[in-house]
């Protein structure tokens, strides 16, 4: 339409498969100079290790992550949030890497003709204006949900994140804490990520992942939770729960966690942890709902896990 | 530079880092098949096959494209239609077409997968629906596209032998070889984008459009401005650049310079209506204002951003406000009262506004996505002053209307502008953010409703007030179609338009009428629970339209209905309800409709001046025709979509079948009578196929006829629906036909739906389970058409009342839901079964007995969903769309924010 108001020059970006970038390209919301990733052998192979870790190249594509028998296995809930993310023709070409360092889907981020902070702004018009889709979670100054689905299946795994400048970073690392409304990651300048490393998972441990949307398919959450557990003798022996769709990073549901932790799996202690993942919530005006859709998926995931 | 193989051709890529795939596949290599439609990655259109898997063209770059195979739609039916092409075509698994190649590739590509893993075993419809979530159709084909799925991975297409599909252009638009306005390149072409206003409301106090004129590449600038220089909303346009490329002409308008000076905006409803509210038209301007509904608008007096209240509809007014005050005093429990809100729905049309405008001489010949051919000639002919046979309209096929493309758009406008000033043809097409923000949209409406039974039960007061958020435009009809249903002793309905600064409003499929629906049909369901009535059973008692009467018998013999459950009689965390909704539109047709039907070469030709926006107009007349002569419909050779033919009607008001069919018949019995007076050879006694031996040895002969009025005959209890409302009636319909040329006859098309839903009560969600839908339009021209287009009405219908809102920023006015992932149309998983019932009667009086059944059919759709959820969880939703979050709160009794 009209060309864009950018008041910032804008620095290179990396492009991995294009599926965000492209449309910002096209929209005028970027315009600085690319730099098309040349994918070294590591960046496109999984490796698996004896002690039955796994490293997966930042260029491995989420379809093959959704679709591979190994993952699906040893770490299910990162296989179904690959599934359950986009469109398969999306998720035939969006890469790993390219999914955690994609940039946020608000709506007034994506308008070339609003001013915002993730644009070189000086405040959120989401703030104060339309933020359905807003955080539940007010952590920092944007309003806007993280977009990755994989980071929330990543950060209930304890992944780390390599780079070609670091190792061994936790999603916190690379994301942030949700204060800096300016970036969806805190990556270093030029920082590109490499590969990401999952731990083995536990002994008999099972996972779920969930997104609470209007229609059926193809909808950014609005709340997801990734959920991993083991239940032995009719107790949570472990529980990890992570949430996106509510705040500026993924985060760790650590009350719901600890309430069914050691519990009996029954409805009643899960509708009780269920209640306590939005602990320490700060939803904006038009965003309550979702602490109720929170309280409702994570009920939903841990009655599947507990059955 | 590197290459690509496209259908087995190798093809050279661009070296510019930001050329995308589409652009390669489109622009460079002309294989239009493949559509850009959103552009980012979410309705799937411009879906190919990368390496055998199908990927969104819109978003890969094309240099990623380097060295792998690609397969456009053009390269999957190349040698032999594929399996799924030939079940798409059998199972008419399409409407408007425009979506349909994205499916293709990617159904193609899962059938081919499931048959290498799973042999003939049917898909299951959660398969299906997951393997075809990255794509949309807004026609709602998704009905025949589960069957044509399933069917073509059982085998079932197989073979070699193509059925003739129902609708006559099914091939092309299955293998990608139909042409729409977007895909119309002339030697030559240029580009042209439009300059746009960033402000709701502003005076531009200069233009300087040299800096663009200046720039190579440019063919021409020209202005937009209208003489008062104001713009009133985010996206007026201001001018207009015509380049070489759209990149070079974005390039271009941004050197325009402008000084502007900002005026006080009221962005929307609630701002508008304030007592200090700047106001968007003053008096000398107000004819700028843009029009919602499909005639002409009625006086009515207008104050500040208020016009209203339209009340000529009104019967005994004063009554009913005394009625139902002294209802009020006495508490009397059958008073139901009540504030609806329903949300803005933009019509999303998959192909762009659109339009290609090249001079011959003198002759201006533009290929426009538009719903009236014959009309746009005229209205292009008036505007740019040339004479009707110097100015040719095309639209061989349209990628959707739904209401927004009936008139005269800018797109047609600033492109025949700039094909002038650039003496070379000029394309426009809208990107997606401008379809979904300045080409229109039903308007949000907050109805206010009291109905009053009497002690005896019967419908004694209505009242409607209805204020609809109409933009920069006026004409909003909500309440007054409450008066053509359900007579009561009194009935006071006024409507007022809210203007502001925001885009117009425009037409929308059966215009003001899903708003009134919602409000008066959960009106009467909710006094059907307080008389302890059966919902179905107190319609048919106040509503004595013989049409429907017919439909309230279908619908109350459902099994769904007579299984239901009474409201919140559940626990739990899903609950299952039933709803009933009624809808009715009015039957309309265009006097002067014309159809042509000749002898050419021995083969039957019908033509007329009308469009197919994908409501299955060919296969409507070819039906007509073949059924006439004996012969099947693919024999006869149907000509639309050019305005040099004779002229036929627009395609809004449902108007098509009932303008086109009678003509055609009378054209056909002209044509039978010189035929059978000119053969020389009487059939021989006993053949079975008379006519097609009399048409082959035939000279070549033409016959046109022009739409006749109905008969006068007409069944029992049908008459004008306007009878009712008396001398105010009559006058109405008269404006309607003098002004808007369009007659209102007697008889009103009906429908009557049930639906059933589950809810989801922790994550507020609602999912459509099965509908029932009983249409009474008269006869059925095209069954297999008809069926997709009550089927996609139904979906559109879900898609008004559990997703769609157009958002907007009231600070700036600038719309957030200009992509397809914020304009959230249904998909094919929101697909419920639907089941269609056609009732056949009532049009005795209309030649040929059928009229349409576009509108009426969308109508009931989202209070009987509303309704089934009150049914499900006991709790009234009074706002559309009825999205998690409202749901959520509602069932927490909070107030949604």
């Amino acid at each position: 339409m009209t060309p864009a108001i950018m008041t910032t020059a804008q620095g290179p970006e990396f492009r991995a498969a294009g599926t965000d970038l492209s449309e910002r390209r096209r929209s005028g919301v970027s315009t600085g100079p690319l730099i098309d990733i040349a994918a070294q052998p590591d960046m496109t192979s999984m490796l698996w290790g004896a002690d039955g870790t796994l490293r997966i190249g930042a260029f491995t594509t989420i379809a093959t992550i959704a679709s591979d028998g190994r993952i699906a296995a040893a770490y299910p809930g990162l296989a179904a949030s690959a599934e359950g993310l986009a469109t398969p023709q999306i998720r035939h070409l969006a890469t790993l890497g390219g999914n955690l360092a994609q940039r946020s889907r608000c709506w007034y981020y994506r308008n070339p003709q609003i001013a915002c902070l993730k644009k070189g702004g000086s405040d959120c018009p989401a703030r104060g204006g339309n933020h359905l889709y807003g955080v539940a979670f007010d952590l920092g100054p944007c309003v806007a949900p993280h977009p990755s689905t994989m980071a929330a299946a990543l950060l209930a795994y304890d992944a780390t994140i390599i780079t070609y400048q670091r190792s061994g970073l936790s999603i916190p690392d690379v994301l942030g804490d949700g204060s800096n409304g300016a970036a969806d990651n805190v990556l270093l300048p030029g920082e590109m990520i490499r590969s990401v490393e999952l731990p083995a998972a536990r002994q008999g441990e099972r996972a779920d992942y969930k997104r609470a949307i209007s229609r059926s398919h193809a909808e950014w959450p609005l709340v997801e939770v990734c959920a991993r557990a083991v239940v032995t003798n009719g107790a949570f022996q472990f529980v990890r729960l992570t949430a996106g769709g509510i705040a500026p990073v993924p985060l760790r549901l650590q009350a719901a966690e600890a309430a069914v932790q050691g519990q009996p799996a029954n409805a009643l202690n899960i509708q009780v942890a269920a209640k306590l993942a939005t602990s320490g919530a700060k939803p904006l005006p038009m965003t309550g709902y979702k602490l109720d859709l929170l309280e409702g998926v994570v009920r939903d995931v841990l009655e599947r896990l507990a059955a | 530079m590197s290459t690509m193989t496209i259908n087995g051709q190798p093809a050279p890529l661009p070296d510019d880092p930001d050329a995308l795939l589409i652009e390669v596949v489109r622009d460079t290599l002309d294989l239009t098949g493949t559509k850009l439609v959103c552009g980012a990655g979410v309705c799937g259109a411009c879906t190919v096959l990368v390496d055998g898997a199908p990927v969104v063209s819109c978003l890969m770059p094309a240099r990623a494209a380097a060295g792998k195979t690609v397969t456009t739609v053009e390269g999957i039916g190349a040698a032999k239609l594929h399996p799924v092409q030939k079940a798409f075509m059998a199972y008419d698994a399409l409407q408007c077409g425009f979506c349909t190649p994205g499916f293709i590739v990617e159904a193609a590509a899962f059938h081919d997968r499931w048959r290498a893993a799973k042999g003939t075993a049917m898909p299951s419809r959660e398969e299906i629906g997951a393997a075809l979530s990255g794509h949309l159709c807004r026609c709602g084909a998704y009905d025949g596209i589960f069957r044509a799925v399933a069917d073509a991975c059982t085998g079932r297409f197989d073979n070699d032998a193509i059925a003739s599909p129902p609708r006559m252009e099914a091939r092309d638009k299955v293998t990608g070889a139909a042409k729409y306005t977007v895909d119309i390149r002339h030697d030559g072409q240029l580009e042209g984008v439009i300059l746009r206003s960033a402000l709701a409301h502003a005076r531009i106090t200069s233009l300087d459009l040299t800096p663009a004129q200046a720039m190579p590449g440019v063919g021409a600038v020209v202005s937009l401005l209208g003489d008062d220089r104001v713009v009133r909303y985010v996206g007026a346009p201001i001018a207009a650049v015509a380049a070489k490329d759209r990149k070079t002409a974005l390039a271009a308008i941004a050197a325009i310079r402008i000084d502007t000076e900002r005026l006080p905006a009221a962005v929307g409803l609630e701002q508008a209506r304030k007592a200090d509210a700047p106001v968007v038209f003053e008096k000398p301007d107000r004819k700028k204002a843009g029009n919602v509904s499909e005639g002409g608008g009625s006086p009515a007096p207008w104050k500040g951003n208020i016009r209203g209240p339209s009340a000529a509809f009104s019967k005994k007014p004063k009554q009913v406000q005394s009625w139902v005050a002294d209802a009020i005093e006495a508490n009397n429990p059958l008073l139901v009262e009540g504030t609806f809100r329903t949300g803005t729905q933009s019509h999303a049309c998959l192909e762009p506004h659109a339009a290609v405008a090249r001079f011959d001489g003198d002759v201006l010949t533009v290929h426009v996505s538009t719903q009236a051919v014959f009309h746009l000639m005229e209205l292009i002919a008036k505007r740019f002053k040339l004479a009707h046979d110097k100015v040719r309209v095309i639209a061989d096929h349209v990628g959707g209307g739904f209401g927004s493309k009936a008139s005269l758009g800018m797109e047609t406008i600033a492109a025949i502008e700039l094909a002038r000033a650039a003496r070379t043809p000029v394309r426009i097409a809208y990107d997606r953010h401008e379809e979904l923000s300045v080409t229109g949209y039903r308007p949000a409406a907050e109805v206010k409703i009291a109905l009053l039974p009497s002690a005896q039960g019967e419908l004694k007061a209505l009242s409607l007030t209805a204020h609809a958020d109409t933009g920069a435009a006026t004409n909003s009809t909500i309440a007054a179609l409450a008066r053509l249903i359900y007579p009561a002793e009194a009935k006071a309905l006024a409507d007022y338009d809210v203007i502001s600064n925001l885009p117009p409003g425009a037409a929308f499929r059966g215009p003001g009428g899903p708003p009134m629906a919602f409000a008066l049909e959960q009106a009467i369901d909710e006094a059907a629970l307080r008389m302890n009535a059966d919902p179905i059973a107190l319609r048919k008692r106040w509503d004595p339209d013989p049409n429907r009467q017919r439909l309230y018998d279908w619908a109350s013999n459902l099994e769904v209905w007579r299984n239901r459950k009474p409201a919140s009689a559940q626990s739990g965390r899903y609950r299952r309800g039933v709803g009933v909704a009624t809808g009715y539109w009015l039957y309309l047709w265009q006097p002067g409709s014309t159809v042509e039907v000749a002898v050419k070469g021995g083969r039957l030709v019908a033509s007329t001046a009308t469009q197919d926006i994908g409501t299955g107009t060919r296969s409507v007349i070819a039906n007509t025709v073949a059924r006439e002569f004996g012969l099947e419909p693919h024999e006869v050779e149907v000509r639309i979509g050019d305005s040099r033919l004779p002229e036929g009607p627009g395609s809004g008001g449902s108007r098509v079948t009932a303008s086109v069919i009678p003509p055609t018949l009378l054209a056909i019995g002209k044509l039978k009578a010189v035929i059978e007076a000119n053969a020389k050879r009487k059939p021989v006694p006993g053949s079975n196929a008379p006519w097609r031996e009399l048409l082959a040895a035939s000279p070549d002969l033409v016959a046109a006829s022009e739409r006749p009025e109905d008969s006068k005959q007409m069944s029992p209890g049908i008459q004008s629906p306007l009878k009712q409302v008396g001398l105010l009636g009559w006058i109405f319909g008269f404006m309607m036909r003098r002004f808007s040329n369009l007659a209102i006859g007697a008889g009103v098309p009906s429908s009557v739906q049930v639906i059933e839903v589950e809810v989801d009560t922790w994550l507020g969600h609602v999912r459509v389970v099965n509908v029932h839908t009983g249409i009474a339009v008269g006869k059925i021209a095209a069954p297999a058409l008809a069926h997709s287009q009550a089927a996609g009405s139904v979906i559109q219908g879900i898609g008004y009342a559990l997703y769609e809102a157009r958002e907007i920023d009231s600070v700036t006015g600038d719309i957030l839901s200009g992509g397809m992932e914020d304009y959230r149309i249904p998909g094919i998983s929101d697909t419920p079964a639907i089941d269609v019932h056609f009732d056949e009667g009532g049009f005795g009086h209309v030649l040929g007995g059928s009229v349409g059944i576009g509108e009426v059919a969308t109508v009931p759709t989202s209070p009987a969903i509303a309704n089934a959820v009150c049914n499900a969880t006991g709790i009234r939703l009074t706002e559309l769309p009825i999205r998690p979050d409202r749901l959520i709160a509602a069932l927490k009794g909070r107030a949604a924010a």
